[in-house]
C-alpha cells in the first residue's frame, strides 16, 4: 500500500522575498557609494559591504531552521526549479570559478576556456543522464541512491567513503577562497578568517540542513550575480561605451594585442596549466590572450574539458540536490536553468579577464613616460600585484609586473579607478558565491559521513539522534577543513581540478551503469567504484614518482583512463558475477517511470503503514 | 483480461524507454561532437572573424555555451512530451 502524496506547494511569496533580498543588496551598495563620497574610510565601507550581507544570509539560514527529516535532507521537496538552479550554479562555479577561473583566463586566455566549457557540458550530461532518475529515486545522498539501487550496504558504504575525496577537496578550495577574500577586506589574520568562515558555514548547515542552504544559497547567488555584473558593466561602458561586456570585449582585442606586445609577450610553447599558475606567488603574464593551445596541447585542452564535464555531471554535491524539487520535470528544468546561469558566467568571465589585462598593460606601457600607475600601489597593498625590477636596469617595464591569479577579479575595479565601493562589491559577491558552495560541500560531506557510513552501521529510528549525528559530522568536518587550511598550502584551482577528476573517475561510470543498464549488479558497482577511485588515487600518489598525473593535463588524463577502466570493471563484474536479482530489476523499472512519488518516499510510507498496522494489532 | 493490459503497459514502457534513450544519445552526442569539432578546427577557424572575435575563440568562449543552453531546453521540452505520452498511454491501458 502506498501512502497518499504529500502536498508539495512552493511558497508563492518567494519572488517577493528574493526581490527584497536583491533590493536590499543594491540599496546597501548605493548607500555605501554615497558614504564614500561623504568621506567614509575604505575600511569601513569594505567591512559593512561584507558583514551586513553575511548577517543577512545567517538570518535567512536561521529562519529556515528545521528538525523535520525531509526538510533537513531534501528541503521538503518543494523548491521551485529556478531557486534550486541558483544554488546549483553557485556550487558549480563557486569561489574557485569566480576568482581562480577568471585569473586562469587572464594568464592563459584561450587555453583556459576548457574549464568553463566543461562545467556547462557537465551540467548538460547530468541533466540528461542522471538527474531525473535520481529525483525519481529520491534518496537523500548519492551513496544512499547506490545503496537503494543495488540493495547493498557495502556499495553505500564504499560510495560514502569515496565521496570524501572530491567533496573534501572542493570544500578546502572554496573555504580557502572565502577566507582569503575575508582576510583581505576585513582585515583579519588568515587563521581567524578561516575559523570565522568555518563557523558561518557550519552554523548554516546545522541550523536547517539543505533547507537553510537552499534559501541562504539563493540569496548568496543573487548577491554574487549583482556584485559581479555591476563593476563589470561599468568597466564595459567606460571601455566600449556599451553595457554588454560579453559581446563587446572583442572590439578591444586590437588594444589588447598592442598592450601585450608592449609588455613583451610573445607566443609560448605547450606547457601545463597548474605549474604555470602557482597560487602562492604572484606571476608574470607571459602568454598572449588569443593564442590557441599555447600552454597546453589540443589533446590536453580536450582532456581538461572532458574531465571537468564528467566530474561536474557526477559531482556528489550537485547530485545530492536532485531530490529537492516538486517533480521529475521540475528537476530537469532546474538543471537546465542552472546550465544557463553557469554558461552566462562562463561567457562573462573572459570579458573580465580581457578588460583587466587591457587596463593593466596599457598603463604599464606608459610607465617610461608617465611613471608608475596609481593603481599599482593599491594592488601592492592588497597583495594582489607587485612590480619588480627583474633585469636590474632601474626601470620597471610592463613585463616586470607580477599578478596574483586569484586577485584578477578584485583588481578590475581598482585598475579602472572606479569608486572603492565597487571593489568591495566585487569582493562581497565572490565571498557570497564561495560561501554558498562551501556550505553545500560541507553539508554533503557531513551527511555522507553521518548517513552513509555511520548511519548504515548504527541505525537508530529516533529522529533527533539521527540529526544530531549529522550536526556532529558537519561541525567536525568544518573544524578539520579549517585546521587543514591552516597547516597546508592549498591551491584552489588545482584542488578543484583534482576533485572533478575524482568525481568523474569514481562516480560517473557507476551512475551511468546504475541508471542506464539493468544488468548492473552490486558486484559491478563495487568493482567500478573501487577501480575508478583506486587507479586515480594511485596515479596521484605513486604516479608522482614516475611523472604521471603531476600536471593539470596529467590529472585529467589519469581521471579519464580510470573512468574508462572503471566502466569496464563494472560491466565485467556484472556479467561474470552473480546476476541481478528480480528486486534490482523492479527498482530499475520503477526508477525510470517519470511520474508519481519518489521511490524513497513510497518505501517510507509503506514502512509507516506497516508500523501502524503492527501497533493496531 | 489482465494480460492484454500488461502487454499494452509494457509496450508503452518500452516505447518510452527507447525514445528516452534516443533523445539522451542525440542530446549528448550533438554537444560533444560540436565541442570536438570546434577544438580540432579552432586554429583554422581563428582566421575567420565573427562579431569582432576570432571564430574559434568565439565558439569555445560563447557559441558552444549558447548551443548547450538551446540543446538543454530543447531536451527538457522533448522529454516532457515523451513522458506525457507514456502517462496518457498508461491511463488508456
Amino acid at each position: 500500500m502506498v501512502g497518499p502524496s504529500r502536498q508539495r506547494t512552493p511558497n508563492p511569496h518567494l519572488g517577493a522575498y528574493y526581490g527584497i533580498v536583491a533590493s536590499a543588496f543594491v540599496s546597501l551598495a548605493i548607500l555605501l557609494a554615497l558614504a564614500e563620497q561623504l568621506g567614509w574610510s575604505d575600511g569601513s565601507i569594505a567591512r559593512l559591504m561584507m558583514l551586513l550581507p553575511l548577517a543577512f544570509y545567517l538570518v535567512i539560514a536561521g529562519a529556515s531552521r528545521t528538525l523535520d527529516i525531509e526538510d533537513f535532507f531534501a528541503s521538503g521537496r518543494r523548491v521551485p526549479p529556478v531557486y534550486n538552479a541558483l544554488v546549483l550554479a553557485a556550487i558549480t562555479v563557486g569561489g574557485t570559478g569566480f576568482f581562480a577561473y577568471t585569473g586562469a583566463i587572464f594568464f592563459l586566455g584561450f587555453d583556459a576556456l576548457a574549464i568553463g566549457l566543461g562545467w556547462t557540458c557537465g551540467l548538460l550530461l547530468a541533466s540528461v543522464l542522471f538527474v531525473p532518475y535520481l529525483r525519481r529515486a529520491g534518496a537523500y545522498t548519492l551513496p544512499a541512491f547506490l545503496g537503494q539501487r543495488f540493495q547493498s550496504r557495502e556499495a553505500r558504504i564504499a560510495a560514502g567513503a569515496m565521496l570524501i575525496a572530491p567533496t573534501a577537496l572542493l570544500l578546502a578550495a572554496e573555504m580557502k577562497i572565502a577566507a582569503a577574500v575575508f582576510a583581505i577586506f576585513m582585515p583579519l589574520p588568515f587563521w581567524l578568517a578561516v575559523l570565522l568562515i568555518a563557523l558561518f558555514v557550519a552554523a548554516a548547515g546545522i541550523l536547517g540542513g539543505m533547507r537553510s542552504l537552499t534559501w541562504s544559497g539563493s540569496a548568496e547567488f543573487i548577491a554574487g550575480a549583482i556584485g559581479l555584473a555591476v563593476p563589470l558593466i561599468v568597466v564595459s561602458v567606460l571601455l566600449t561605451h556599451l553595457p554588454a561586456p560579453q559581446f563587446t570585449y572583442g572590439e578591444m582585442f586590437g588594444s589588447l594585442q598592442g598592450a601585450e606586445t608592449a609588455a613583451g609577450m610573445s607566443p609560448v610553447g605547450p606547457g601545463e596549466i597548474v605549474p604555470v599558475l602557482p597560487e602562492t606567488t604572484p606571476l608574470q603574464a607571459g602568454k598572449p590572450f588569443l593564442q590557441s593551445f599555447g600552454t597546453i596541447t589540443r589533446a590536453g585542452f580536450f582532456a581538461i574539458f572532458l574531465c571537468i564535464a564528467l566530474g561536474t555531471a557526477a559531482l556528489p554535491t550537485l547530485l545530492s540536490r536532485s531530490g529537492v524539487t516538486c517533480s521529475v520535470a521540475d528537476q530537469r528544468r532546474s538543471t537546465a536553468w542552472a546550465l544557463a546561469l553557469v554558461a552566462l558566467f562562463a561567457i562573462t568571465a573572459p570579458s573580465l579577464a580581457a578588460f583587466a589585462k587591457i587596463l593593466m598593460f596599457r598603463d604599464m606601457a606608459l610607465v617610461p613616460t608617465e611613471g608608475l600607475p596609481a593603481w599599482l600601489s593599491v594592488l601592492s597593498q592588497l597583495q594582489l600585484a607587485q612590480a619588480r625590477d627583474v633585469n636590474g636596469d632601474g626601470v620597471i617595464a610592463a613585463g616586470e609586473l607580477f599578478v596574483m591569479r586569484d586577485g584578477v577579479a578584485l583588481a578590475l575595479p581598482i585598475l579602472a579607478e572606479l569608486p572603492y565601493v565597487l571593489t568591495a562589491l566585487m569582493a562581497a559577491a565572490g565571498l557570497a558565491i564561495a560561501l554558498a558552495a562551501t556550505g553545500s560541500h560541507l553539508f554533503t560531506l557531513g551527511t555522507g559521513l553521518a548517513e552513509d557510513i555511520y548511519g548504515v552501521i548504527d541505525v537508530r529510528p529516533i529522529e533527533l539522534p539521527r540529526l544530531m549525528v549529522v550536526w556532529a559530522a558537519i561541525a567536525a568536518c568544518a573544524l578539520v577543513a579549517a585546521v587543514f587550511l591552516l597547516v597546508a598550502e592549498v591551491d584552489a584551482l588545482r584542488s578543484a581540478l583534482t576533485a572533478f577528476a575524482f568525481a568523474g573517475a569514481t562516480f560517473f561510470p557507476i551512475l551511468l551503469l546504475a541508471i542506464w543498464w539493468p544488468r548492473c549488479t552490486a558486484w559491478g558497482a563495487l568493482a567500478s567504484l573501487g577501480t575508478g577511485f583506486g587507479i586515480l588515487f594511485l596515479c596521484l600518489t605513486v604516479g608522482g614518482f614516475f611523472g604521471i598525473a603531476e600536471t593539470a593535463t596529467g590529472i585529467c588524463a589519469a581521471s579519464l583512463i580510470a573512468g574508462v577502466l572503471a566502466l569496464g570493471a563494472g560491466v565485467a563484474a556484472s556479467l561474470y558475477g552473480p546476476a541481478a536479482t528480480p528486486s534490482d530489476a523492479a527498482y530499475f523499472e520503477a526508477m525510470r517511470r517519470p511520474d508519481g512519488e519518489t521511490l524513497f518516499d513510497q518505501s517510507q510510507a509503506r514502512a509507516t503503514a506497516a508500523e501502524q498496522r503492527a501497533n493496531e494489532e | 483480461m489482465a494480460e492484454p493490459v500488461t502487454e499494452i503497459e509494457n509496450a508503452a514502457r518500452d516505447r518510452h524507454q527507447l525514445r528516452t534513450l534516443a533523445v539522451a544519445i542525440t542530446t549528448t552526442s550533438a554537444v560533444l561532437c560540436a565541442v570536438t569539432v570546434a577544438v580540432i578546427y579552432a586554429m583554422p577557424l581563428n582566421r575567420l572573424w565573427f562579431l569582432h572575435f576570432p571564430l574559434g575563440f568565439y565558439l569555445l568562449a560563447q557559441g558552444l555555451l549558447i548551443f548547450a543552453i538551446v540543446v538543454a531546453f530543447w531536451y527538457v521540452r522533448v522529454q516532457e512530451r515523451i513522458d506525457h505520452t507514456r502517462s496518457i498511454n498508461e491511463e488508456i491501458a
